[in-house]
């Protein structure tokens, strides 16, 4: 018995351990010590001025920080649309790609490659696009739509970001979608059929019940990543115009690294951190009960 | 038992590995201490942040290694605005602290002058300009090498002027607006405005609001104890024509308009002037070669004398680390930057700056714009750069505020209070 135990150990250690060690090394240890910068004034140079404050940095958060508000303000509407944007569009995009089409493949290719991109990339070649392209194309229709300044004002450009943030993720999540499609057991499907079910009966009651599963962690990975996008709002409008898209992950960096206050950046990060951890827990819990097996 | 010993043993040495591998940079550090000891090759870590210089600079290592045996230069380029300071940042919490980085004055100076050597006693201090002296010194003492000088004001495009019938150069605000109404009249839009950049807004153009105050020093003093105000300041109130001047005769779309579509709209003549500095020489050399262009001032009000000046000052130093292990190695290394015959031609003619020292000549490379900026430098003709003792990244956010302001969101009374505000809440970040 005493052997066993010990041979488990062992075993968990060798397999484990490298792996738990840089865990503990790359996100435990500087969480932690995130959490105490956040109760102190650090400018981020030198670590001899580093001044304990206690609750000083989440009283000027909560009481004065009125750009913090906007910035969580506009990371919220974008995460809402965000989200429901690229999961509709990535779940209808799955749907059609899973059909027998001549050019499913080529297609599939086509909607994933903005996810291979990179952000920043993708951000300055949309920056292009929306001032260089779309003022030519409307140049040359006379189309309205396409004459917008679009990263001039607020409201075209969040939908700016908006546009180029479904246009990345969508390709990534149709991959998952496509993927649990794959895996709704056809016998279901034909007994579905033979019983006389329509397709959209079909889409209703049997498809959508049994990829819940990957809805779980589509909406997950949605939520977290639209609450965390930094690069694409970094490279298409770097918080402009007049600093009405700049998400909260932006605020934090030019809190921390622009202004020179560390201690108050990572006492926004760790708000932020605190909220994103109950939406996501909340949102996977939620969709995990609705989760059915066939 | 003896079986589960030697597998203990095999994971510890899987974990001494891993480690190793984190404790990598240690040894190395530790290797180049050893070398130093015993008169081996030491190497000089420099990372800076001035991108149109990086392949010179690369030259210039080649250069320097050849004349210094046992000297290594390990030159590192972070490009950008917060970047470069977010990066350094980075490398002086992971201990890879470099031997010689930039510095900028004023603020940036109290941000990191706890880890800056004194070079009070260098050789080439008393050739420095006093001009170029003054960000980097505190009680007294220098703490930088002044980079170079650039200046800035609007780039005019000549031709364009003379196509107009525009004959003098305007030197008032009324000047200014007469000259806009002439060029408009003969189908040239005056202004490029490239108000998508927040420095362009918030450092460069504010910065003629705090320049034009009789003691600027005493302003941003004042500002930061509290005695002075920006709403009802004379200087600001006048300031403000001359923004909604470049707004009123400028292209549209202003906030869309980067840096980059700014100075190639310039250059391919879309429009007369443009609010930038001499750095964008280059640039514009690569759309346009020999285009005619010069200088005008920013006036902000009637007096001529007052407004004929250019906006000049020095972007960055280079400054040496305090905690460094080869600090003579790499105040030897500036000390032939400026004084050496070679050094030197790499500042004039190959980086193309204009030298902040008083016995280097500038190179004719540096082109009209470069010149220009000399010769009014020669003659006193010049205002500072006081965004240096803005708060840290104020800049930012007064530039949001403007480009709010440009974009009709706010008026003259809200901009004042925001620029007063926004200095408020971010002057005590210290």
């Amino acid at each position: 018995m005493q052997r066993k135990k010990m041979s488990r150990l062992i075993q968990q250690t060798v397999f484990v351990g490298p792996s738990a060690l840089f865990f503990i090394l790359i996100v435990l240890v500087p969480f932690l010590l995130g959490i105490y910068y956040s109760f102190t004034n650090w400018n981020g140079v030198g670590s001899s001025e580093i001044k304990w404050v206690g609750l000083d940095n989440f009283k000027q958060i909560f009481m004065h920080d009125t750009k913090f508000r906007d910035a969580f303000w506009f990371t919220v509407k974008f995460t809402v649309l965000g989200v429901v944007l690229t999961n509709v569009l990535g779940f209808v995009l799955g749907y059609l790609l899973t059909k027998p089409l001549k050019t499913r493949n080529a297609l599939r290719t086509i909607f994933f490659m903005p996810n291979v991109i990179g952000g920043l990339l993708l951000g300055f070649i949309w920056q292009f696009i929306f001032v260089k392209g779309f003022a030519s194309v409307g140049k040359a229709t006379g189309l309205s739509f396409f004459s917008l300044p679009w990263l001039g004002t607020e409201n075209t450009a969040f939908w700016a970001i908006v546009i180029v943030f479904v246009w990345q993720t969508a390709g990534y999540l149709m991959v998952i979608y496509i993927s649990s499609f794959n895996n709704v057991p056809k016998d279901i499907l034909e007994a579905a059929e033979i019983d006389g079910a329509s397709r959209g009966q079909v889409l209703r009651s049997i498809i959508i019940p049994l990829v819940m599963p990957a809805v779980t962690v589509c909406l997950f990975l949605a939520i977290s990543w639209s609450f965390k996008m930094f690069d694409l709002n970094l490279s298409l409008t770097k918080g402009g115009p007049f600093g009405s898209t700049e998400s909260v992950a932006m605020n934090i960096y030019n809190e921390a690294f622009a202004n020179n206050r560390l201690g108050l950046g990572t006492a926004k990060a760790v708000i932020f951190f605190a909220v994103v951890a109950i939406i996501t827990s909340l949102q996977v819990k939620f969709t995990k009960s609705k989760e059915v097996e066939a | 038992m003896k079986k589960y010993s030697k597998l203990a043993l095999v994971s510890v040495l899987a974990l001494s590995v891993v480690l190793a591998g984190c404790g990598k940079k240690d040894d190395t550090s530790t290797e180049g201490n050893k070398d130093t000891a015993s008169g081996g090759t030491k190497t000089i870590k420099i990372f800076q942040f001035k991108v149109e210089i990086a392949e010179a600079l690369n030259k210039l290592k080649t250069d320097y290694e050849a004349e210094h045996p046992g000297i290594k230069l390990d030159i590192q380029t972070v490009g950008g605005g917060s970047d470069y300071g977010a990066a350094l940042k980075a490398k002086f919490a992971g201990n890879d602290e470099p031997d010689i980085f930039n510095v900028g004055g004023y603020r940036d100076l109290d941000t990191w002058f706890n880890n800056l050597e004194d070079l009070s006693a260098e050789s080439w201090v008393s050739d420095v300009t006093d001009v170029a002296k003054e960000p980097m010194t505190k009680d007294g003492k220098l703490y930088g090498q002044p980079m170079n000088v650039e200046g800035y004001g609007f780039i005019y495009n000549k031709d364009l002027f003379t196509k107009a019938g525009i004959t003098e150069t305007p030197k008032t605000l009324s000047q200014l607006e007469d000259a806009a109404k002439k060029l408009q009249a003969a189908g040239i839009t005056p202004f490029e405005n490239g108000y998508m950049e927040g420095w362009v807004l918030g450092n460069h153009n504010l910065n003629v609001a705090f320049a034009h105050q009789d003691d600027p020093n005493a302003f941003v003093k004042g500002l930061n104890d509290g005695t002075a105000k920006i709403n009802g300041n004379p200087v600001f109130e006048n300031w403000i024509k001359l923004l909604d001047l470049t707004v009123k005769y400028g292209q549209k779309n202003p906030l869309t308009t980067d840096y980059n579509t700014e100075v190639t709209a310039f250059a391919n003549g879309e429009a007369a002037m443009t609010q930038q500095g001499n750095w964008t020489q280059v640039q514009i050399d690569g759309i346009k070669k020999d285009l005619n262009i010069g200088f005008l001032p920013m006036p902000i009000d009637e007096d001529a004398a007052k407004n004929d000046k250019l906006l000049v000052g020095v972007p960055n130093n280079w400054v040496v680390n305090k905690n460094s292990a080869v600090k003579p190695e790499a105040k030897e290394f500036l000390k032939w930057l400026v004084t050496s015959e070679k050094g030197k031609k790499y500042i004039t003619d190959e980086f193309k700056f204009i030298p902040a020292f008083k016995s280097i000549e500038a190179s004719d490379t540096i082109g009209p714009l470069g010149k220009e900026i000399q010769a009014y430098s020669k003659a006193g003709k010049t205002l500072s750069w006081e965004f240096n003792k803005f708060p840290d990244g104020a800049f930012n956010e007064f530039g949001s505020q403007m480009q709010a302001y440009v974009a009709g969101k706010s008026d003259k009374a809200k901009l004042f209070d925001g620029l007063q505000q926004t200095w408020d809440s971010l002057k005590t970040a210290k």
